[in-house]
């Protein structure tokens, strides 16, 4: 193999201020064919160099090996082809490069020269170091600078999140993640024009400035694209990888008065895209701005509410059907804000758990609704509702024991309600955690029985106390003989596990007699008493039991 | 390196008549054979109007850069990989890219499953498209 010197790079270093730590130089005959090249080209472009080859093989080959990212070897030639006596580019490992290129008589020759660690400082505040595309800070100051000119012309901002990609982190290593980031980047890179800018803001999202093309068109179809490349599948180190993207898109307006504007715009914008499903592009609208600042209103107030005590339980009375006899009640959670009235459990709830407000809050409704079950005159069942999220914490047994033990509650008369949401993850955990609830004596029931995933492998693998048949199958009740075999079904299932049944939401007199003529055992609802306060309960308690008469 | 031997198919976006697809099909089988010579990679694409199959076999780490390389074109899409796992011996030991064309019996056999209709079982998909290329190559003059 002939290898050759062409000449000692260190000059030409000097002149460019830079120290190199390697040199690759080649030389190309006039029919583009590689004549000579010395030493450190082949560690340079990680490859056997052989004589007579092609710069487009050369390029394609050092791609194939994984020197230069996909795409670069072909762009790389063509500037080596072309007038360009200087140029710079990445390797895929992130070393920047300066091609410096000589044209003789003989043909033509190239220096490769790794300038990294000059540009490292420079580059560190602009780039991302491990992608090497553009940095928040930049894309803010480019953005900046855009909305200053006079008549700012069309732009889009295209807010990129990835989904799945924690997942694939978390399972094959931060390595195989990391890997995965310069992929994506290089995909949504080759999708948008040179006027473009891609930046990486995050540590799975990454933006894109797009100045080219007409507006909103350009973005969508933009959008598109990307979506659809991010989605392809990967190979990495021998694993198939398969993720997803949403885009948020907001668009410069006359009135848009600022970058930070925008690119909150489109951070609002990828907020609804990815509650809207996966692979979901969504572009900026007013209406999603007045939607999230309500939603912080009422984030702001909710965190409030538990110091301020706007709090309280109402009670639902439960009863026997079969001699009519009042067992329990179930306490029901009211949020009752000065300027907001009353806002619905439905909306607030969710928002908690969100939040990560619902353990204090669930906390809250356990010890109140044993303490005030504690002063009533009858050792009634007190039910109380558990968030799945409330399993996650990890103390939920020591709350329910320490609330036991404040109000000195027999345990016989807590009951639990858990939705089947509660055994969808960590089901073993979640059953253990049932199990020593259950060890204590508190009473666990199944919530909302039929309207999830019914579950009856759930039934079989913890003996629930209760089942509850949801309201949606006690309404048509009367109507409906598909409703009515369903709820047959449930009443007789309980009874075969030794389960109580229960319906809720029962609002006729012809509900309740089909309910009683089924065998169900108990019932709760507008019918038979609505959630009262808790002095009501007490005066309730007094007339349902007169005195001498036990429970 | 651990050779692994990779099948694909994929919706083609080619457009235009007989004969600019004729010159399309030779660009890409002419920059993938010169990719897969200097990354030591064999294979065989067959291409319909409607879908490219693809077999490559060759290093880990050359597959995997191939393999990206034909992601980021759009000359095509919804890329169904078959089959992506480690092989003892290549099949097509012979060919930096053989090709199997329209009019092959071969072809008109896969563009049917392909199309979803008889087979969708990919592992079973993958293995036939090996099969249909393989009947194909074995005989040197079928192309």
């Amino acid at each position: 193999m002939d290898v050759t010197v062409l000449r000692d790079p260190r000059p030409f270093a000097l002149l460019s201020g830079v120290q190199p730590t390697s040199v690759a130089c080649l030389h190309f005959d006039k029919k583009g064919r590689l004549t000579v090249f010395n030493s450190p080209a082949e560690a340079f472009f990680g490859i056997s160099v052989t004589r007579n080859i092609s710069v487009m093989d050369l390029m394609g080959a050092a791609e194939t090996a994984g020197t230069l990212c996909i795409g670069d070897g072909q762009r790389i030639a063509a500037l080596i082809a072309k007038h360009s006596s200087r140029f710079f580019f990445e390797t895929r490992d992130g070393r920047y490069i300066m091609c410096n290129k000589f044209t003789g008589d003989e043909g033509l020759t190239a220096d490769f020269i790794d300038v990294s660690e000059a540009l490292a400082i420079g580059k560190s505040l602009q780039r991302d170091d491990l992608t090497g595309v553009s940095s928040r800070q930049e894309l803010i100051r480019a953005l900046t600078q855009r909305m200053k000119a006079e008549t700012p012309d069309q732009a889009a901002v295209l807010y990129i999140d990835l989904d799945r990609f924690k997942m694939v982190n978390d399972t094959l290593g931060h390595p195989v993640g990391d890997n995965l980031l310069k992929l994506v980047t290089q995909r949504v890179a080759a999708e948008i024009d040179s006027r473009d800018m891609l930046a990486r803001v995050g540590g799975d999202e990454f933006a894109v400035l797009q100045f080219a093309g007409a507006q909103p068109e350009a973005a969508a179809r933009l959008a598109g694209k990307i979506v659809e490349m991010v989605s392809r599948t990967y190979l990495i180190g021998g694993q198939v990888i398969q993720i997803g993207c949403s885009i948020g898109i907001s668009l410069v307006r006359p009135d848009t008065r600022s970058a930070d504007d925008l690119i909150r715009n489109a951070d609002i914008a990828l907020l609804k895209a990815k509650t809207d499903g996966r692979g979901v592009v969504r572009h900026f609208t007013d209406a999603m701005h007045q939607e999230l600042a309500k939603k912080r209103g009422l984030e702001i107030d909710l965190r409030r509410a538990l110091a301020l005590q706007e709090f309280a339980l109402v009670y639902q009375p439960q009863f026997k059907i079969d001699g009519q006899k009042l067992t329990g009640f179930e306490a029901l959670l009211r949020w009752h804000n000065e300027e907001r009235g009353f806002v619905s459990p439905g909306e607030f709830i969710p928002l908690a758990e969100e939040m990560g407000l619902i353990g204090p809050l669930g906390e809250w409704v356990i010890r109140s609704a044993c303490r005030e079950a504690a002063a009533w005159s009858e050792p009634l069942t007190i039910a109380v509702n558990l968030s799945p999220l409330q399993f996650r914490s990890g103390n939920l047994v020591n709350v329910v024991v320490s609330a036991l033990a404040n109000a000195s509650l027999e345990p016989n008369r807590l009951e639990l309600e858990i939705t089947e949401g509660a055994l969808l993850e960590n089901t073993d955990a979640v059953i253990q955690t049932l199990q020593q609830l259950k060890s204590i004596g508190v009473k666990i029931s199944m919530d909302d029985f039929g309207t999830g995933y019914s579950s009856l492998g759930y039934l079989q693998r913890f003996p629930f106390d209760k089942i509850k048949i949801d309201q949606s199958f006690v309404r048509e009740l009367a109507t409906s003989s598909q409703s009515q075999a369903i709820v047959a079904a449930v009443i007789e299932l309980g009874r075969g596990l030794g389960m109580v049944t229960i319906a809720e939401g029962v609002e006729t007199t012809a509900q309740l007699e089909a309910l009683a003529s089924i065998g169900c055992n108990q019932v709760q609802g507008f019918l038979t008493g609505r959630p009262t306060p808790h002095e009501d309960v007490i005066a309730l308690i007094k007339t349902a039991f007169p005195k001498g008469e036990p429970a | 390196m651990m050779t692994y031997r990779l099948i694909y198919y994929s919706a083609n976006r080619l457009s235009g008549d007989a004969e600019m697809l004729v010159s399309q099909i030779d660009a890409i089988l002419a920059s993938s054979r010169r990719n897969n010579r200097v990354g030591n990679i064999t294979g065989a694409l067959m291409f319909s109007q409607g879908y490219f199959g693809q077999v490559l076999e060759g290093p880990q780490s050359a597959i995997e850069a191939t393999f990206e390389r034909i992601q980021r074109d759009r000359r095509h899409g919804d890329v169904e990989l078959l089959d992506f796992s480690p092989t003892s011996s290549r099949h097509f030991d012979r060919w930096s890219m053989a090709f199997v064309g329209e009019r092959t019996p071969a072809v008109a056999d896969f563009a049917r499953f392909a199309s979803k209709t008889g087979f969708d079982d990919s592992a079973l998909s993958g293995h036939r498209i090996l099969e249909k290329l393989l009947e194909r190559v074995a005989v040197p003059d079928a192309f």
